[in-house]
């Protein structure tokens, strides 16, 4: 019988050996697929266990905090649809946005910086909490953006950031919801064609129309091609590219092109005269002008601390799609492409941060919304230091460029901006959308000599940039240098 | 000798029952008092007591037995305090009462091969315990299963005596009919077939495990009652066809119950896919899975991991009973939960050595026996929850929460320890015998 019983034994450890193999594949192998599982709320329960962070605005204003019922803490956000977009959102059911999801470690405290901290309460008794992110952004400039949004009444986005530094003072996003009503209005919000939880400051590509001019500029001057002082003739109101014809500005689609005359590039700037821009981008050609693109960092996520899936990447789409800057174009789609008109598309962002390098004396910084990471003992354990992203351009080109901003706002198509207070250095654009209506642009800083805050404004489905853009960009401008 | 050694693997077994009592009462002081940590000190009076008590009944048995159950059922209860302290008393009380009857045993039964003399006895007592469920069982925990019987205000679960009995039964009947069972009458393709007439307990207990399935629903112990009686049929045989024979018949049983049992259909169904129905019919696999799966190589820690909900309910359904393997692999991670099964792994070749070390058949039947029933009872348990295998609703042996099942494991274990004590002693004193004679060789 001994040699049955010793097989059965050996049967017994085939059994057994199925069973560790089993318990090794479901705890490594399987495990994060486990975790993963939307039926699994584990990591969502634990996470509203832990006395999450609070996120403050630059001036310690409260943007989200915790209510605690039943031992889980539960988001509140005391200023209500003011910065939701930003914040984004932390919820049980639909997950985290914004900064929620993307400061997510630190809030929870599992970053690693946060853990140390912890492990040390721990010892001494007290409880575990997540880290405070404190941000870049001014409550009042923020209300500034969004209440000129709202009274407008049309979508759009407002983007303002620190010339010196990137750091964001207000991204607004109007329409806007109430993170606190968020499971209520769910169904409605995701229904709602105005998209309601876009992030239209770093989400929405638009047509940036003559906005693009500041790059187109920047090409011109630098390639040595052109000076402010080149002097162009405009005697039709337009010009026939390759067979093409690019009309300046109509009020309406039948109307008669505005004719201009004897200009410089100057005066072009100032006006905003497509067919002189269409014959600078024509001469400039297509190599350099995706140069300058690149080298205001289109073609790029700008490296903001948003989750990588709410920035979209500014460039040349064709068909929904990025495409590659390299793609060849022919003439009169170059011609379009220096005037704002062609597939380029822009977020809001994007086109500030264009401001910002110009105002920089061409140096881009790194945009950011988090100031600093504060952890449960109040000791700052992580400090953002501004950092450049690229030199766009050479300081003395940005400053050529500034002079030029300035003669838009003083007696151009920006005149709308203008302020007797500060001295503000813009761009405009209109980029048609059809139904004659644009896309309203205002890009620009200010002071002029001294710059401190660029801005970018869009809106949608605008009458003029006179109407809509610019005079949001200038309350903004002023509320954010204090002057409001 | 044997007890020297088992006293010293009792230190693992103390020290790791202090440290894990000490750190559920640490993760889960806020909801739990420190007097329930005299579950802990308990329960290690308990086993330094029978460690006490076997170097006077049975100082030459197997020193490894009672460690091993001990870390075993030292685990269980340490996981039970932490889902439910207040469980954690009545299963100590059990834990004492399986003691209590396994030094019954021990003294009782010192010469158990007597037991042999009874087995129909026995194998009848065991059939009617099954056949008294049948009838009057009762569903206790709403899982379908007709388990429990009242036994003057207590509820018991007969089928795990009856496993007890069933067993010794079947190996005093398989040693006496040996050698009739082995003989060849005639060929099968040239596959040696035992006689036709022989077959006949292969069909009733068959039979039995069919009918227990179809009239009590009861998967696990009507499929380890016939896995039980395979192995020891062919550990009397050597005989491959007789297991093969009966997995083929066992086959068919399942196929038949796979179209004609609600429940045997669900429990097929969840395990090939427990993702599509996760909120009903798969949400328990489902949820011992994820529990599983967080444990990773180390664990949540005790006390730390997801397995209630605020309101103390188990997130798992049978959480401190068929799934208490979940609970220890997602609280002490893939580390702590191989622990157990190497544990289980160690107790069954404890058992089939102490089967090949005895001498007599009746003997090497029962340990055999013994040491297979625990071997397919881990595993049928194990690998439900694991969806390695079709789940069968079956406790873990020591460490799952439930009276009977701790009892009658004591019981199985006391007749490994009475086994292992005679064959010690007896090689003991022939060793002696033949060093006496040598020295009176010398001397003469």
């Amino acid at each position: 019988m001994n040699s049955s019983i010793r097989k059965l034994f050996y049967a017994s450890v085939v059994l057994f050996a199925a069973l560790l193999g089993m318990l090794a594949y479901q705890q490594v192998i399987n495990a994060r697929s486990l975790a993963d599982n939307p039926h699994n709320t584990r990591k969502v329960f634990e996470q509203m266990r832990i006395n999450r962070g609070v996120i403050l605005a630059s001036d310690n204003t409260e943007l989200a905090k915790n209510r605690l019922q039943g031992g889980l803490y539960y988001r509140q956000y005391p200023l209500g649809d003011l910065f939701s977009q930003v914040v984004g959102y932390n919820d049980m059911v639909y997950g985290q946005t914004g900064l929620e999801h993307s400061q997510n470690d630190y809030l929870t405290g599992t970053a690693d910086e946060v853990e140390v901290t912890n492990f040390i309460n721990q010892l001494t008794g007290k409880q575990r909490a997540g880290a405070n992110i404190k941000l870049t952004v001014d409550p009042k400039v923020q209300k500034t953006a969004m209440t000129d949004l709202q009274n407008n009444g049309k979508p759009g986005a407002v983007v303002v950031l620190d010339v010196h530094t990137g750091a964001v003072l207000a991204m607004a996003s109007n329409p806007s919801y109430d993170p606190n009503q968020l499971e209520a209005d769910w169904a409605q919000l995701n229904q709602d064609p105005s998209g309601p939880l876009l992030n239209r400051a770093t989400q929405s590509l638009y047509t940036p129309g003559s906005s693009f001019k500041l790059i187109t500029t920047a090409a011109a001057l630098e390639t040595g091609a052109f000076t402010p002082g080149s002097q162009f003739n405009d005697e039709k109101g337009y010009i026939d590219i390759d067979g093409n014809r690019i009309n300046n500005y109509r009020a309406t689609a039948t109307a008669a092109p505005e004719i201009f005359g004897q200009h410089t590039l100057s005066d072009a700037f100032a006006h905003s005269i497509n067919t002189t821009f269409a014959q600078v981008g024509d001469k400039v050609g297509q190599a350099k002008l995706v140069e300058y693109q690149q080298k205001f960092g289109l073609y790029q996520a700008p490296p903001i601390d948003l989750p990588g899936d709410e920035v979209a990447v500014s460039g040349r789409y064709v068909n929904g799609h990025l495409a590659s800057p390299n793609d060849s174009l022919d003439q009169v789609h170059v011609a379009w492409m220096a005037i704002g008109q062609e597939n380029v598309q822009v977020t809001p962002l994007q086109m500030a941060m264009v401001a910002q390098a110009i105002g920089n004396g061409g140096s881009e910084m790194k945009p950011y919304l988090v100031d600093s990471v504060i952890d449960s003992n109040s000791t700052v354990i992580r400090k953002t230091q501004p950092e450049q992203w690229r030199q766009a351009i050479q300081p003395q080109t940005a400053s050529t460029i500034t002079a030029m901003m300035v003669r838009v706002v003083n007696e151009g198509t920006g005149f709308g901006a203008r302020s007797d207070k500060v001295q503000i250095a813009g761009k405009t654009g209109t980029a048609e959308v059809g139904g004659g209506k644009i896309n309203a642009w205002f890009v620009g800083f200010a002071p002029a000599d001294n710059p401190k805050v660029a801005i970018a404004v869009v809106v949608e489905n605008a009458a003029s940039t006179g109407h809509d853009s610019s005079p949001i960009a200038r309350d903004v401008v002023l509320s954010a240098l204090g002057m409001r | 000798m044997e007890r020297r050694r088992e006293l010293i693997n009792f230190i693992p077994v103390v020290l790791l029952t202090v440290i894990g009592f000490s750190s559920v009462y640490a993760a889960r002081s806020a909801q739990i008092n420190s007097s329930s940590l005299t579950y802990g000190l308990l329960f290690i009076a308990i086993f330094l007591a029978v460690h006490v008590f076997l170097r006077l009944a049975a100082p030459h048995a197997d020193p490894y037995l009672l460690p091993i159950t001990g870390l075993l059922a030292a685990m269980g209860i340490m996981m039970i305090y932490r889902i439910d302290p207040s469980l954690a008393a009545a299963q100590a009380t059990w834990l004492l009462v399986g003691v209590g009857l396994f030094a019954a045993i021990v003294v009782v039964l010192r010469d158990y091969r007597k037991l042999d003399d009874y087995i129909y006895i026995l194998g009848l007592a065991g059939i009617a315990l099954l056949v008294v469920t049948a009838i009057f069982g009762k569903d206790m925990n709403g899982s379908g299963v007709r388990l429990w019987l009242n036994l003057g205000g207590m509820w018991i679960q007969p089928g795990e005596f009856s496993k007890v009995l069933i067993t010794i039964f079947l190996a005093g009947y398989l040693h006496s009919k040996r050698e009739l069972l082995s003989t060849t009458t005639w060929r099968m393709g040239g596959v040696p077939m035992p006689p036709l007439k022989h077959l006949g307990p292969l069909l009733t207990v068959w039979g039995m495990s069919f009918g227990m399935l179809l009239l009590m629903n009861d998967l696990g112990p009507s499929l380890l009652l016939f896995g039980i009686f395979l192995a020891m049929l062919y550990a009397a045989t050597d005989r491959l066809t007789y297991p093969a024979i009966g997995l083929v018949m066992m086959s068919g049983a399942g196929v038949f119950a796979y179209f004609t049992k609600a429940i045997v259909h669900l429990r097929v169904d969840v395990w090939l896919n427990p993702w599509t129905d996760i909120d009903n019919k798969g949400y328990q696999l489902a949820q011992s899975l994820f529990a599983i799966g967080d444990g990773g190589l180390f664990g949540t820690g005790l006390g730390k991991g997801y397995l209630l909900f605020r309101n103390g309910q188990e997130i798992i359904p049978a959480l401190h009973t068929d799934f208490i393997f979940s609970a220890i692999a997602e609280e002490l991670g893939l580390a702590g939960a191989s622990a157990v099964i190497i544990l289980f792994l160690l107790l069954c070749y404890r058992g089939f050595k102490i089967a090949v070390a005895t001498d007599d058949g009746f003997s090497k039947l029962l340990a055999a026996g013994i040491a297979a029933g625990f071997a397919l009872q881990t595993f049928f348990i194990l690998g439900g929850v694991m969806k390695l295998i079709p789940l069968t609703g079956i406790t873990l042996p020591f460490v799952s929460y439930g009276g009977s099942s701790i009892v009658s494991n004591f019981a199985s274990i006391a007749l490994l320890v009475l086994i292992s004590n005679r064959t010690n002693s007896e090689r003991l004193k022939a060793a002696r015998a033949s060093e006496l004679a040598a020295s009176l060789g010398r001397s003469a």
